[in-house]
């Protein structure tokens, strides 16, 4: 079977200081090059801003259907990977191909429009998806349902409270029948009930053929869920398998990380 | 851990056991990736099939821009209005009745209300789309779409916004007798041309302000210089001569000359047009290659 996605040794670089948190402004941006450019005249650091390698040499292929859980330690660079995926941000080197529609709920915002009701978020999610509006409609009733959003459909989503939000955006991304679901951590905020349902309902898209790919710190929907997981660490993708033995991997090298550091 | 969400687990455990991976139903897998991500590279170019393919949410865009506007305000369409008129206004007394500036034989009010109702598109157009990114940075956060529909959506709305304004310059004429002629046919024209040079700046502003927050603080400087420095509440006769060539590089000027020239049925000033149109287009293409230059790490820079 061919597979919905490739990567190739993808990596992605951040520059430190500068430019980590919000646009410098003009003149910080000036003060920034001439410190470089001093130091490059010291011979400093070789001229070079530091850098981290967010994600670094990372490959694998993923085929339809499959349920892919990823593991690792905070910072470890899961969430750089489904942000690359999902175009958010670009590649430093490396490439990624995708074959079919993707889904992503990447935190619990999902691209929503504040202003905008739950009703026309929908339909403005669904043609980001690249979905027509009679497809959408076929869609609604059952989206609408499982968010559970009935009386606040022409309610502006500035309105919703955390659970009505990241209900109705896992919702849309699961039910518009992407061929890639792209999952980030979402489920940490919901209750028991909903985490439940929508376990329930990725397991089900996977069966209808979409490949899911899912972040969690909860090893044991991982294991329940997953066919396959990748453990990420520094970057690299450190193990890859079955979530079993992934798993034990990645809570060998967790106990590993916090000995080390209650030794320091 | 939760139970219930235990049991569940349990569950799907179960029916992944039963369910051989073999078995799970294929879909039709495109032999060409939908979807190919690397590195930015030098030249991005613009991704006119993709642009096209996002249309809809264009119009949601627009949609939503002019629903909020129109649900949050009392005055509504009437402040689309308001804008030019009270320029005209405090134009008409102190240019028009007090200094006695010439206007190229048209009633003053009349004459600064045609070159005010497209500056008032042409400012808030570029103002708008320059703050377009970084306002709707929670979505370029979470979602893709082609990042150049944010802009262009608030450039739409604009268009919009010139449409309503330009009934009172429909009624003004009315009101001075102005007659009709053929050269009307050229104002959509003149739209088109006047919107890509709105489209031009404010993308440009739009991808810079994203890195640099003082291109949001300069923009409306520079603007209020621009305004001086276009034919709107004076005529471009007042130019010297030898100075024309020079002052027509400003591609407002060939714009606004040609505008009353279709309106009024003026002599065509082909020469400022078409090479506003030049300085247009290539602004186009600059701003174009700028835009998805920086575009590659907006998410990184908001």
């Amino acid at each position: 079977m061919k597979p919905v996605i490739k990567v190739k040794s993808l990596g992605k670089k951040f520059i430190l200081g500068e430019r980590e948190t919000v646009a410098p402004t003009l003149r910080e941006a000036l003060k920034n090059s001439l410190k470089r450019k001093a130091h490059s005249i010291i011979g400093q650091n070789g001229g070079q801003p530091p850098t981290v390698w967010a994600l670094k040499d990372v490959s694998f292929e993923i085929h339809p259907g499959e349920f892919v859980g990823i593991v690792g330690l905070n910072g470890a660079g899961k969430s750089t990977l489904l942000r690359i995926l999902a175009r958010i941000t670009r590649p430093t080197t490396g490439w990624a191909d995708l074959y079919g529609s993707t889904g992503t709920l990447l935190g619990v915002g999902t691209g929503f429009h504040p202003d905008l009701t739950g009703r026309e978020n929908i339909y403005l999610n669904g043609a980001i998806l690249g979905m027509n509006q009679a497809e959408i409609a076929r869609k609604f009733d059952e989206i609408v349902a499982f968010a559970q959003i009935e009386n606040f459909l022409d309610t502006p989503a500035k309105r919703y409270s955390s659970g009505m939000y990241l209900r109705l955006g896992f919702a849309i991304a699961a039910h518009l029948e992407p061929d890639i679901l792209l999952l980030d951590e979402v489920l940490t905020m919901a209750d028991a009930a909903f985490q439940v349902r929508c376990h329930r309902k990725m397991k089900h898209a996977s069966l209808e053929g979409t490949a899911v790919l899912f972040v969690s710190h909860n090893l044991n929907s991982v294991r329940t869920l997953c066919d396959r997981a990748f453990h990420i660490q520094a970057g690299q993708l450190q193990h890859e398998g079955p979530p079993e033995s992934v798993i034990a991997d990645y809570l060998k090298f967790a106990a590993g990380d916090s000995i080390d550091s209650r030794n320091l | 851990m939760n139970t219930s969400v235990e049991k569940a687990n349990a569950v799907t455990a179960k029916l992944q056991r039963s369910t051989a991976f073999a078995s799970r139903k294929a879909r039709l897998i495109p032999d060409e990736p939908t979807t190919k991500i690397r590195p930015p590279g030098f030249w991005e170019g613009i991704d006119l099939a993709e642009f096209w393919a996002y249309r809809e949410v264009l119009y949601f865009l627009v949609w939503r821009d002019l629903k909020v506007r129109y649900k949050q305000t009392i005055l509504g369409a009437g402040w689309v209005i308001l804008q030019p008129v009270l320029m005209t206004a405090v134009f008409a007394v102190f240019l028009g009745r007090l200094i006695r500036v010439p206007s190229d034989g048209v009633p003053y009010p009349l004459f600064a209300y045609s070159g005010l109702l497209l500056w008032t598109f042409f400012s808030n157009g570029i103002l708008s789309s320059c703050y377009s990114l970084v306002t709707n940075a929670h979505m370029i956060t979470r979602i893709y779409f082609s990042r150049m529909l944010i802009p262009t959506a608030t450039v739409g709305v604009r268009v919009f916004d010139l449409v309503i304004a330009a009934a009172l310059l429909v009624a003004l004429m009315v009101y001075y007798h102005v007659p009709l002629s053929l050269s009307l046919m050229l104002l959509p024209l003149l739209v088109i041309q006047i919107a890509t040079l709105v489209l031009a700046v404010g993308i440009m502003a739009a991808a810079l302000n994203v890195r640099y927050r003082d291109v949001g603080t300069l923009a409306p400087i520079l603007l209020q210089v621009w305004m001086f420095a276009s034919p709107l509440v004076y005529s471009s006769s007042i130019v010297p001569a030898h100075l024309h060539l020079l002052y027509s590089v400003n591609p407002l000027v060939g714009i606004i000359d040609g505008f009353r020239a279709a309106l009024f049925n003026l002599p065509f000033p082909w020469t400022g047009v078409a090479l506003s149109a030049l300085v247009t287009f290539s602004l186009l293409i600059f701003s174009i290659h700028l835009f998805r230059k920086l575009e590659s790490s907006f998410a990184d820079d908001i």
